[in-house]
């Protein structure tokens, strides 16, 4: 479903290099969690993949389903079935939840050939998503993420990711800033909407939400390359001995499958 | 009535001359007054500070003419304009002059008091007040209109009267062959626990060039609540220069709301003077300028007394060659403790080459007060249009989402339904109009 070819990424502003060179795969059916220190290029990844605009690729290319998504705009990857959940997500005063994921489904089932809901029925199917993270119904008509706390915007993420039904999800620091109950919510929230046709891919700087959702690989990324694959016993070992018997030897390139 | 002018006479002066001398009026002292007040004043000039960001050419290099000579055009279609909830309550004015036939008066019962201010001329309140209530300082403006006006708008309550509707004051201008200067005019006397909504609405019926210079007076007595939306719509190539003032005595509310859309070049002066204690009012604007529009809002919240509350957030989006300018005094008198007040001016630029010039001005002679203000020049936060875009939006949606959240917020207090929605669409209209245009990240 994605594959990362030898992906080098340079902030635009400034043209300094985050991704040395970056190769992965990642297949439907899939969960992958990608770790490392801070700084590592992991949330440029997850940026890059979804098109933000302030990351160049300048080398290697990202193909999802096979074909090439650099010439993509951020919102022609969201249509073909790319969604980030963002570390911080941005706050949107006076439009309400239920417009913007309306006006999102909308535009994403159009172009993947599903069919638009009108309001009451977009009503209807929402309300069913809400359950899935737990949260009330007056949460619908709030601005997005307007005043929610950092557990909130979390969820509200998921609760977009359930809304939108996407083929790849990139969640990007989701389980930071949430307390043990918020925590499991999400976690199941996500194993609910996980499915055969679909990728996940976590990244964190914990072990803990890969006790909740568990992956089937595991990927070390450290100084914009990944340095080490394995399954989740990888993760266990991290969360042992630390980054430091990798940054020793971050040399390796590692691949997934 | 001779012209004695001390001053460099400026096209006002010259317009006032021809009226002077004509004389036929029911504001026999008003006139007098006022063209004493016009023969000592200088027109403004970049010079003065208070003029300083604003470029005054659109009125200093027309040839205006007065109404008469003008060859206006009649009004047409304007029950379009006409709001549903004021079907009993409405002051409709052309051109400053006011039409019966448009105009319903008299709908809202014992106590509240809606007319032409020419037919109540003999009135004690307006004897009282009217043209006493203005209080600007070495105005060119205010005393040209205090000479020019015949009609205007009266609204009256008695004490303890509750308008049951909101009044709309509907100022339209029609098309002329000449540009031609317009002096509406409007008097508010809130008594005693009294309550009423106005909604001012100048409306541009072309794309003509003409000079309204609207004054209106305000006296919020004891308890009484004013909500006044004021909705600046005219051409795009008027000169809208308008000077509101407001009176708030103990206990009462004063809540204004200014949306300022057309206009080549707007100044506008509203001014809250508060003459008691324990008072609570508003001068929030919104302001949604493109092309070559200038809109310049110079406010003075004066708190005189102890325990207040005020409230100024003052938005604007500038897009194009558009300039805005922004002063906000707030005085705090000595004396004057408890004083809570807040402003905020927060800009949006959309193009490289709009202008905002913001200076928030606080002189606060007290001690114990909480003053907050800011002032901030933005561009839209290309985080924000990442997080619409990685939702499926397009990149010009998601800016024009954002434009549009932006703008909302500062209309969101207006309480009369169909102006709420009017106001609504205004918005999305500009946005929808401004969307075309890069952002630069």
């Amino acid at each position: 479903m994605l594959e990362l070819k030898n992906l080098h990424v340079e902030v635009e502003e400034d043209g300094t290099e985050i991704l040395k060179g970056v190769n992965l795969t990642i297949n439907k059916g899939e969960i992958h969690a990608i770790m490392g220190p801070n700084g590592s290029g992991k949330s440029t990844l997850a940026k890059a993949v979804s098109g933000h605009p302030e990351y160049e690729v300048t080398e290697g290319d990202i193909l999802f389903n096979g074909e090439s998504i650099l010439e993509m705009d951020p919102d022609e990857r969201a249509h073909a079935g790319v969604f980030l959940a963002f570390q911080y997500p941005v706050e949107v005063p006076g439009v309400t939840n239920t417009t913007l994921l309306r006006e999102s489904y909308n535009t994403i089932a159009a172009s993947r050939g599903r069919e638009e809901l009108d309001p009451l029925q977009f009503d209807d199917y929402i309300r069913e998503k809400l359950d899935l993270v737990e949260m009330k119904p007056d949460f619908l008509e709030r601005s997005v993420n307007t005043g929610f706390s950092g557990g909130e915007k979390k969820r509200n993420e998921i609760f977009q990711m359930a809304v939108l039904e996407p083929a790849l999800a990139l969640l990007d620091e989701t389980d930071s800033g949430l307390d043990i109950d918020a925590l499991k919510v999400v976690a199941n929230g996500i194993n609910k909407l996980h499915g055969d046709d679909d990728a996940v891919v976590l990244i964190t700087h914990y072990q803990r939400l890969l006790n909740y959702i568990v992956p089937d690989f595991v990927h070390v990324m450290i100084g914009g390359k990944i340095v080490k694959s394995g399954d989740k016993g990888l993760a266990l070992t991290l969360e042992d001995q630390g980054y430091d018997w990798l940054e020793a030897h971050a040399t390796v390139n590692g691949e997934a499958k | 009535m001779a012209l004695p002018t001390k001053v460099e006479p400026s096209i006002l002066h010259q317009l006032a001359k021809g009226v002077a001398e004509n004389g036929e009026t029911k504001w026999k002292d008003l006139r007098e007054k006022s063209l004493e007040e016009l023969n000592t004043t200088a027109f403004p000039h970049k010079k003065i500070e208070e003029w300083r960001f604003t470029d005054l050419r659109p009125i200093t290099r027309t040839d205006f003419v007065n109404l008469d000579e003008a060859g206006t055009l009649p009004a047409t279609n304007i029950e379009q304009y006409f709001i549903p909830e004021s079907d009993r309550s409405r002051l409709v004015f052309i051109n400053g002059k006011f039409h019966e036939k448009y105009s319903s008066i008299g709908g809202l019962g014992k106590g509240v008091t809606v007319g032409n201010l020419s037919d109540h001329s003999e009135d004690e309140t307006v004897k009282e007040y009217l043209n006493q209530l203005v209080n600007y300082e070495k105005d060119l403006f205010v005393p040209y209109n205090g000479l020019m006006f015949e009609d205007g708008a009266y609204i009256h309550l008695e004490k303890g009267a509750k308008a049951e509707a909101p009044i709309q004051v509907l100022n339209i201008y029609t098309d002329a062959k000449e540009p031609y200067v317009t002096t509406p005019r409007m008097l508010v006397v809130a008594e005693e626990e009294s309550d009423v909504t106005i909604v001012e609405d100048h409306i541009g019926l072309s794309e003509n060039r003409y000079m309204t210079i609207p004054v209106s007076e305000v006296k919020v007595k004891k308890g009484a609540h004013i909500h006044h939306v004021r909705i600046q719509r005219d051409s795009r190539d008027a000169i809208h220069v308008a000077r509101p003032i407001a009176y708030v005595e103990k206990n009462s509310e004063y809540h204004a709301y200014t949306i300022t859309l057309g206009g080549k070049l707007t100044r506008n002066e509203p001014r809250v003077i508060q003459e008691d204690e324990e008072v609570d009012f508003t001068l929030d604007g919104l302001v949604l300028i493109d092309g070559d529009q200038v809109a310049d809002t110079h406010s003075v919240m004066d708190h005189r007394f102890s325990h207040a509350e005020s409230h100024q957030l003052h938005k604007v989006v500038v897009n194009g060659n558009a300039h805005s300018i922004f002063n906000g005094k707030i005085f705090v008198r000595r004396d004057a403790q408890k004083i809570d007040s807040f402003q905020e001016n927060r800009n949006l630029l959309l193009s490289l080459d709009g202008l905002v010039n913001a200076k928030p001005q606080l002189e606060i002679f007290a001690d114990d007060v909480l003053c907050s203000h800011g002032a901030t020049v933005g561009q839209l936060d290309p985080e924000e249009v990442f997080y619409l875009q990685s939702r499926g939006m397009t990149e010009e949606k998601a800016k024009e989402v954002l434009t549009y959240a932006f703008a909302l917020e500062t209309i969101e207090n207006v309480k009369v339904e169909s102006v709420h929605k009017l106001l609504i669409d205004e918005v999305y209209r500009y946005t929808k109009a401004n969307n075309v245009e890069k952002v630069s990240a």
